[in-house]
């Protein structure tokens, strides 16, 4: 029953891993991923890993893989055209690590048919083990593991701030520098001679702005709240 | 039944019981979606002063199926430049995620039936039922998304992308709320979190309160209940479907149905966070005094809990129903404010304290 159970899904991860990597429409191969995290998921769950399995499907396949698919709706990435293939030889070396992946795999499953350990049946009584349940690993990543834990949330804090300092978008100020088509520059960041066609905002103040752009008589927009 | 435990074996049995479970709980919720229905029809119409549907049958408790009939026989339209694949994944998708996830909510008590043995009226019992529910709540996303960007249809796509946004958001909200009950009850499996509700506080030695979970966790609730009617897609939070904005939003172009599909979705995930709320927060299966009066253990006990239960998600179905009669909807940016800018500060400040009350209870008692 176990091993149907694996073969299972281990062929749906395996099936899903060929349909991302061979799908065209990024989209389908978005999907695909999300099959082999769930298939994942439920291979964590025969290993006795209830908790990892699930934080793998909040995380992974329902966390980031949101993210990738609105990435691919919102750029609207088009699907992949069939071009003929510029280097040829990595034909020849796809096919040697492919055959290096291979033998790996049978010489894995040589020693490990040969081999008398079995793994552990969760069900039998004298098996419980404690090392998948949700309160061990709370208690290690309290105790034993706090260090890497602290370390591991500081690394994502610095990348959402990395992220978030590299999107902001200065805002237009009167006397920044605007080259057309491009992005606005502030002014003591560059030389305006040596750009060429940078033109200057002439104006300091917005009201000046608006005066000289014949805005005056606009209607003034409430302020945002 | 010896016959049947040596043939089939206990785990056999087991599996045999959680079916007949399954289906039971499935055909009780899809009765009680199809009826929550009717009966937002009602209580809107009563609330906005007219009469709602009242023709098919007795005050029309015969337009659900009405209902099932016209979506059966309606022509099924699908847009010529869809994607097709993922057009008829999504409803599907959605549907699935909404069902799966009643299977380990527990309805009631232990019965103790004389042939049987005892029997939980809880389908599957997991250590991590909580995160169970958290990590299908996830996988929901994807229909709504999914819908809008197959539709080919740029109204859709705003209204998928701007749902998917707000459920995204407001899972984190959810989330955490939910820590505060997690750290009272020490477990994230629904059924013990249910059974540690059911004792009572003797205020002055005289009157009993009942344990449940939100008279400790009062903010912690009110925090889950806006994160969970923003994650159903309901008003106040329900731009993304808003009828005067973006037409019908994701679901635009589905007719037929996979419309009817993404609709009992939206009310499947109605009745589920109810269920969710009622668990977590209001105690359950325990009826207040109710343990007090008749001997815990026997059928009619737990025929009554099976009863308290229903009554509290049918009050929490209610209280969905009057808000959408009440409140005006959010705008999008004022919707995504409140949900990063407070809501989830929040939660936060919520789990915060619950962890330093907890911590010094347990310090200075022990």
């Amino acid at each position: 029953m176990t091993t149907l159970i694996f073969v299972l899904l281990a062929g749906l991860a395996v099936g899903s891993a060929i349909a991302l990597v061979v799908q065209r429409n990024p989209l389908y191969s978005a999907i695909s991923l999300i099959g082999v995290f769930i298939a994942l998921a439920g291979l964590y769950l025969t290993l006795a890993a209830p908790f990892l399995a699930a934080i793998q499907i909040i995380v992974y396949a329902g966390a980031i893989m949101v993210l990738v698919v609105f990435v691919i709706m919102l750029l609207n990435v088009e699907e992949e055209e069939h071009k003929p293939l510029r280097l040829g030889y990595l034909t020849a070396v796809a096919v040697l690590l492919a055959a290096v992946l291979f033998g790996e795999a049978g010489f894995i499953l040589y020693f490990m048919g040969n081999s008398t350990l079995e793994p552990p049946d969760p069900n039998m009584a004298g098996n419980a083990s404690n090392v998948g349940l949700t309160s061990s690993i709370g208690t290690g990543l309290f105790t034993n593991y706090l260090l890497p834990f602290e370390i591991t949330s500081v690394l994502l804090l610095m990348a959402i701030v990395g992220a978030m300092t590299l999107a902001r978008r200065v805002g237009l100020r009167p006397t920044d520098l605007v080259v057309p088509g491009s992005q606005v520059l502030p002014r003591h960041s560059i030389d305006p001679k040596a750009i060429g066609d940078a033109t200057e905002v002439e104006s300091s103040t917005t009201d000046e702005a608006r005066q000289l752009l014949g805005l005056a008589n606009a209607p003034r927009r409430r302020p945002e709240e | 039944m010896e016959w049947l435990t040596n043939n089939i074996g206990p785990e056999g049995l087991k599996a045999i019981g959680q079916f007949i479970g399954i289906n039971i709980a499935f055909v009780v919720v899809l009765m009680i979606v199809a009826y929550t229905v009717l009966a937002e029809r009602r209580i809107l119409a009563l609330i906005q002063g007219r009469l709602g549907p009242n023709r098919v049958g007795y005050g029309g408790v015969l337009q659900p199926f009405a209902d099932l009939l016209k979506f059966i026989f309606k022509e099924d339209i699908v847009p010529d430049k869809s994607t097709k694949f993922v057009y008829f994944l999504a409803p599907f998708i959605a549907i699935v995620g909404a069902l799966m996830t009643i299977i380990v909510y527990p309805f009631g008590p232990e019965i103790n039936l004389p042939f049987v043995g005892v029997i939980k009226l809880v389908v599957a019992q997991f250590d991590v039922g909580l995160l169970y529910v958290l990590a299908i709540t996830s996988i929901g996303v994807y229909g709504i998304a999914l819908a809008g960007w197959s539709s080919n249809n740029k109204y859709s796509l705003m209204g998928g992308l701007r749902a998917s946004a707000q459920l995204i958001s407001y899972e984190l909200s959810l989330g955490l709320a939910l820590v505060g009950v997690v750290l009272l009850s020490g477990t994230l499996d629904l059924y013990q979190i249910v059974e540690q509700q059911s004792g009572y506080w003797w205020l002055g030695g005289v009157v009993p309160i009942p344990r449940w979970n939100i008279f400790p966790q009062v903010f912690g609730f009110v925090i889950y209940l806006i994160s969970a009617i923003a994650e159903t897609n309901r008003v106040p939070f329900d731009l993304p479907e808003a009828e005067t904005e973006l037409v019908a939003g994701f679901h635009t172009e589905y007719s037929a149905l996979k419309f009817a599909l993404f609709f009992m979705a939206e009310y499947v995930n109605m009745f589920t966070v109810s269920m969710l709320a009622a668990t977590l927060f209001f105690g359950g299966w325990n009826f207040p005094w109710l343990d007090l009066v008749v001997a815990p253990g026997g059928v009619l006990f737990a025929l009554l809990s099976v009863v308290a239960f229903l009554l509290k998600v049918l009050f929490f179905l209610f209280l969905y129903i009057w808000l959408r009669g009440t409140l005006p909807r959010f705008r999008f940016d004022q919707l995504m404010n409140f949900g990063w800018k407070f809501l989830l500060p929040a939660a936060i400040l919520n789990v915060v304290l619950t962890a330093t009350v907890v911590f010094v209870i347990i310090y200075f008692r022990a």
